[in-house]
């Protein structure tokens, strides 16, 4: 398993305490696409957070490959997100004054690459996704769906194990959200990338092969979706 | 800490990006390091040119001079005229060991000095040739009055800067001429060009001193004297004698040795501290504005940076996401605020340098006025190597706070 969480919980103490994940067990094999789905206040985020090394979990167990994720300095915390995790966010969170390839750079700098061949790199993984036009443009000259896919390039320039995408559609049309869903899925099925992707619209879920449903903190339905025709509102359309 | 030239590129980039900011921040840098400096150099330029006023001046020197008694002695009445005299200088040599060197002075003021059709005002000072060593003189041309003139009465003299500047407008070596002066014509022997400031009895350079004993005879002073000029051997504490010293003058001229304003006793050694003190002071307020304004300039500094932090939480934030740690954070804060600190301040070095270079350049026009007043190039350094630490300092509190930026804040900010 690439990823197992064991009885994974969470509270947050900000005044009244709130019990946000009550006992999270969840097993992802390598090669899966995943999604993560939950109404606002489900614990879906907070869940993402821990799977992606963001936040810290208070009891219970979590591994990725077979490296317990527990008690990490900063340090350890940042190398780890450096090399196993890719993200990609709901608002792209790319820096507004660096352009496309600078942002592509970024999680190589960090790495400690050389210039010359962090730029080299960059250039091939926005040249796999169509944007090798647009490598010297800022974030704000770029459409939405092409800021997703910079994100999308710097979240595998460093081939993490797992790409994690949050509400990776939410600031998207439906057209570019299609492309957006298609682009996981055949990076999922083409290169064997895991993908989790959390969201709250059933039409993303139903792209990808297993959709987990959390509801008040707790793993509802695990539902396998290979056939993707979980959508109530039909098949293969991303309804908004 | 990784660094490379994307480092340094992004630091740039940063600082341009907010021009106006950057400029109005570094600003504040800027005029605190060209106070700080200007200060130091203004201060030391000042301090010399004062100091050269009492250049050539003997610092352990005690002069005296009669005055009126104020207290009745012995059957006199207060109020009673005393003179200094002649024999007063054996009798100090005698009784009081400290001393090295007692010298007596008379002087006629207002005497024009003569040669041929150019004529100038000039204080006559009659001397022996030890007053050398109480007012160096800095002979230009020939030599200072010595003994044998003493002995055997010469008319001769030796003219200050601006006698001889009045009288030979051609210049040249005016040593062998004949100057008139008041009625009585005089070889000159020399040219001093002390030029201190420090008047006993008349300027040094509208002086023309004559043998004290051509000047006793021909101005009718018989025993008496004007002022007695007497220093210490080296390592005595001159204003520790003058009780001695006012004792042994009241026991002969009959006034009573409690009576302090009978004989003025005017003490360089008071003078010199009295100076020092001030430029002490001085000094402390240069540092004192200096580095308040630096200070002031580097706190500014250190509040933009806050904003630019608390601007830019999302920024860090998503760096921390993609695996910068918390250190690669604190590097690039720092050094963010270092590169603002050390360019303004540099800019501020500069142009402090140029100031000072300018303010030397007038002064040094002006005639007898020469100081030096550039800051050492040591000064620079050091003020370079502050202007770092400063930077570092300023950058403390906004990169512990843009440490503290969690990843998860990036994604809750939308």
């Amino acid at each position: 398993m690439l990823i197992e969480l064991k009885d994974v919980n969470k509270t947050y103490n900000n005044g009244q305490p709130l019990h946000v994940l009550k006992g999270i067990n969840l097993s992802i094999d390598k090669g899966e696409f995943v999604s993560i789905m939950g109404a606002s206040g489900s614990g879906k985020s907070t869940l993402l957070n821990i799977l992606g090394i963001l936040d810290n979990y208070d009891t219970g167990e979590y591994y990725i490959d077979g490296r317990l994720i527990k008690g990490l300095t900063e340090k350890q915390a940042a190398e780890y997100r450096n090399r196993l995790i890719g993200f990609i966010f709901q608002s792209f969170n790319l820096i507004g004054f660096k352009t496309a390839v600078e942002n592509v750079e970024l999680p190589l700098f960090y790495q400690g690459v050389s210039r010359h061949k962090r730029h080299e790199l960059a250039m091939q993984y926005l040249d796999r996704l169509g944007l090798a036009d647009w490598a010297g443009h800022y974030p704000n000259e770029m459409s939405g769906g092409q800021k997703q896919r910079v994100a999308i390039a710097r979240a595998l320039i460093t081939g993490p194990k797992i790409l994690l995408a949050d509400e990776p559609t939410g600031a998207l049309d439906s057209k570019t959200s299609e492309e957006v869903m298609q682009l996981l899925s055949r990076l999922n099925r083409e290169e064997g990338v895991t993908i989790i992707v959390v969201t709250h619209e059933s039409g993303v879920a139903n792209c990808t092969d297993k959709i987990v449903h959390i509801k008040d903190g707790i793993i509802g339905r695990i539902e396998d979706n290979r056939e993707h025709n979980a959508s109530a509102f039909g098949t293969a359309t991303i309804m908004k | 800490m990784r660094f490379d030239i994307d480092s340094y590129r992004e630091i740039a980039d940063s600082l341009v990006r907010n021009r106006s900011r950057s400029l109005l921040t570094g600003f504040g840098v800027f005029w605190g390091i060209f106070m700080l400096l200007f200060l130091i150099g203004g201060g030391q330029g000042l301090k010399q040119l004062v100091t050269k006023n009492f250049e050539g001046f003997a610092t352990n020197t005690t002069i005296m001079f009669s005055s009126t008694t104020t207290k009745p002695w012995q059957g006199f009445r207060k109020g009673r005229r005393w003179n200094l005299t002649y024999t007063d200088i054996d009798r100090m040599k005698q009784m009081v060991p400290e001393l090295e060197t007692v010298t007596p002075v008379i002087s006629q003021w207002g005497q024009s000095a003569v040669n041929g059709t150019n004529s100038v005002n000039a204080n006559v000072k009659c001397v022996e040739a030890d007053y050398a060593r109480i007012e160096e003189p800095r002979i230009r041309y020939g030599r200072y009055l010595n003994e044998s003139d003493i002995i055997q009465e010469r008319k001769v003299c030796v003219i200050g800067r601006r006698v001889y500047e009045g009288i030979f407008p051609e210049g040249g070596d005016p040593c062998g001429t004949f100057i008139r002066v008041g009625s009585v014509y005089y070889q000159v022997i020399g040219v001093d060009y002390n030029s201190g400031n420090i008047s006993i009895n008349g300027r040094a350079d509208e002086a023309v001193s004559i043998p004290l004993s051509v000047g006793q005879k021909l101005y009718h002073r018989g025993n008496n004297i004007d002022l007695l000029c007497v220093t210490g051997h080296s390592g005595v504490v001159m204003s520790s004698l003058d009780n001695r010293m006012r004792q042994i003058l009241a026991r002969q001229h009959s006034f009573d040795p409690s009576d302090k304003q009978a004989v003025f006793m005017l003490n360089t050694e008071q003078m010199f501290s009295l100076m020092d003190n001030l430029f002490n002071g001085l000094n402390f307020l240069v540092w004192l504005v200096g580095l308040g304004t630096i200070l002031a300039g580097i706190i500014g500094v250190s509040n933009i940076m806050m904003v630019t932090v608390r601007e830019r939480t999302t920024e860090i934030g998503i760096r921390r996401a993609i695996g910068a740690t918390p250190r690669d954070i604190l590097s690039q804060i720092i050094l963010e605020s270092i590169a603002l600190t050390l360019v303004a301040g540099s800019f501020g070095i500069v142009f402090a340098v140029q100031m000072l270079r300018l303010t030397q350049t007038i002064v040094n026009n002006i005639p007898n006025m020469s100081a030096e007043f550039q800051i050492s190039f040591w000064t620079a350094v050091a003020a370079a190597a502050l202007l770092t630490v400063l930077g570092v300092v300023a950058g403390l509190a906004p990169a512990s706070r843009a440490m503290a930026i969690k990843p998860v804040d990036a994604m809750r900010d939308e």
